[in-house]
């Protein structure tokens, strides 16, 4: 179906409206967290303030330990990525080697789990890591990845290492190799860009998590960003931009991810596209 | 002969050890795929499974988190159900659910009905579409906070700038839950990008086929488009719902904590309060096993009243 100029011009219109009414929000986010502390609210839609108030964005880190926050926000990411790395390749890797029967009992089992809200666990895991002892550590925190964070990210390894003929497994595991080396050495290397993907899912996983540092976190040294926000927010009620400066620091590293995963990432199977959230 | 028959013997004697030295590393090669895998099942026992349990045992208990739980049968319930607040909360989230999810999905799919061709710059507004769905949920909070504050939020002065009324939105009963409800419609991404595969996955003859008999655009989409992605929809829908128990709690928790009045009550937020506030984690427990009970009844009234998965071939 060849489409005529003018339809083009329709949806390029329609499409342009649309986009703009996701993406102004964040737009004006952007201008308004430069806005000079102090000033009375607007009267009329500001676009841009007058001066710009770049010194906003040093304000905050004097006002909460922004900075540690930080810190603390990607230590708990990374080990968090990085485990989940881990656990979900090695079961992926592990799922496409069993017995066929067994490879469906698992899929099922990853596939119900990922219907699991995490509200439901939330109160009863405090309780566990109440028992093991677990509360104000970042273990709490990142504890999830010793099970692949989510069922998806073990699927989607499954779903990567079932594409490589299974023979390179196989006769590697005549040679001698081991389950850990073969994993190393050939199924790791052929699963990149989920590796990738998984990674960088994970790490904003992690660095936008809120209830759990809300739930296990105690002791203020040890807060994420994510709660570190809400401090802030108790401490400077009506000051909009120093907010908005903060929700910038926390939002600009996860569109940068998701601006890579766009861009980068190219096996366009849809599942690499649904699974945040 | 003699020597021949030995050699004989000899190989086969070589074969059945080889043959057996290899099962053995077979079976120890399993061993090593079980312990690869045991951490995924070890985790999920610990931090799912083993939470579920304790959920439905703490429910039928006292407990406080700092002295054992005490077995006290169905009080818990009759306790909760005696209480107007958590009442409040059940028709607050049914009434959240019953918009959000529902609104999320329209708006998903008008996106990836407008966005699903090959067209200059289609990558680009997906992507932007896909914006809002990816901002830490701490953050999509205070931004929509800022955006509904009456005096200072871009959204009110819009309002004045078209000339309409300015409203309070989160400060008002009648507008704090609507206002929520309004929010959570811009978190749409992967439902969208569900639907623009499942669009993409439709074999381009229907449309041909259709339009060869003259068929309108309102009649493709009528006729073909919308019963063949019915399967999607409806699983969509489904997780729209069970997801909203999660997605509602950072909005109540760091714009509203329930108010004006009880007016945006809802269960996560309660239960939290319950269980983290008050310390009272049995209450708590019997509220989560409530409004999962409640979900799952509602998932199965939508289940039944879409009609099952409709078509599910050629997809």
């Amino acid at each position: 179906m060849k489409s005529s100029f003018l339809e083009s011009l329709l949806w390029q219109v329609a499409a342009i409206t649309i986009t703009l009414l996701f993406v102004t929000p964040l737009l004006w986010v952007v201008t308004n967290s430069l806005r000079p502390v102090g000033l009375p609210p607007p009267r009329t839609l500001e676009w841009l303030p007058q001066p710009l108030a770049w010194s906003n964005y040093s304000t905050i880190f004097h006002l909460i330990p922004l900075g540690r926050q930080i810190g603390n926000s990607i230590l708990v990411s990374t080990v968090g990525a990085l485990l989940t790395l881990l656990t979900a390749s090695w079961a992926g890797f592990a799922m496409v080697q069993l017995p066929k029967r067994w490879q469906g009992w698992l899929v099922g089992l990853a596939i119900i789990l990922l219907m699991v809200p995490s509200a439901a666990v939330w109160l009863p895991r405090y309780v566990i890591f109440t028992l093991l002892g677990l509360i104000d550590t970042y273990t709490a925190l990142f504890a999830p990845a010793f099970m692949g964070t989510k069922s998806l990210y073990v699927l989607m390894f499954y779903w990567t290492f079932r594409r490589v003929p299974q023979e390179l497994f196989e006769s590697a595991r005549l040679e001698g190799a081991s389950a850990l080396l073969i994993w190393r050495r050939i199924a790791l290397p052929m699963a990149h860009p989920t590796a990738l993907a998984v990674l960088l899912l994970t790490f904003t996983h992690y660095w936008s998590d809120f209830v759990d540092p809300l739930l296990f976190i105690k002791s203020e040294e040890r807060y994420t960003l994510a709660v570190g926000l809400r401090m802030l927010q108790q401490m400077a009620v009506t000051n909009w931009s120093l907010l908005l400066a903060a929700v910038m620091v926390m939002t600009a590293p996860v569109i940068l991810v998701y601006l890579i995963m766009q861009y980068f990432i190219r096996n366009e199977s849809p599942l690499t596209r649904l699974l945040r959230g | 002969m003699q020597q021949n028959e030995g050699l004989l013997d000899s190989v086969i004697l070589r074969k059945k050890i080889l043959a057996f030295w290899h099962n053995r590393h077979v079976s120890s090669y399993q061993l090593e795929l079980g312990l690869l895998l045991t951490p995924f099942l070890l985790g999920t026992a610990v931090l799912l499974l083993l939470p579920m349990l304790l959920t439905i045992f703490l429910a039928f208990t006292s407990y406080n988190a700092f002295t054992p739980p005490q077995w006290n049968g169905l009080q818990n319930f009759i306790t909760i159900f005696q209480r107007d607040v958590f009442w409040i909360a059940v028709r607050n989230s049914l009434v959240y659910v019953s918009f959000s999810a529902p609104l999320q999905l329209l708006g998903a799919l008008l996106l990836a009905l407008l966005l699903y061709h090959q067209r200059y710059g289609v990558r680009e507004y997906r992507i932007a579409a896909f914006l809002p769905s990816v901002i830490p949920e701490v953050a999509y909070a205070l931004i929509w906070l800022w955006i509904f504050n009456p005096l200072y939020g871009p959204l009110n002065k819009l309002l004045g700038w078209v000339g309409l009324p300015e409203q309070a939105w989160l400060v008002n009963t009648a507008t704090a839950l609507p206002s929520l409800i309004f929010m959570s419609c811009f978190r749409l991404g992967e439902g969208m990008f569900v639907l623009i595969a499942a669009l993409q996955g439709i074999p381009p003859a229907y449309f041909q086929a259709a339009a060869l008999d003259g068929g309108s655009r309102w009649q493709i989409l009528r006729h073909i488009i919308l019963p063949l992605l019915t399967p999607w929809l409806l699983l969509l829908l489904l997780r729209d719902i069970l997801l909203s128990t999660q997605s509602s709690f950072a909005p109540v928790y760091m714009m509203t904590e329930g108010g004006p009045g009880y007016a945006t009550m809802l269960l996560p937020y309660l239960i939290y309060d319950e269980a983290f506030s008050h310390f009272r984690l049995g209450h708590a427990a019997s509220m989560l096993l409530v409004m999962f009970v409640v979900m799952g009844i509602l998932l199965w009234l939508v289940y039944r009243l879409l009609g099952g998965w409709g078509y599910t071939d050629e997809i």
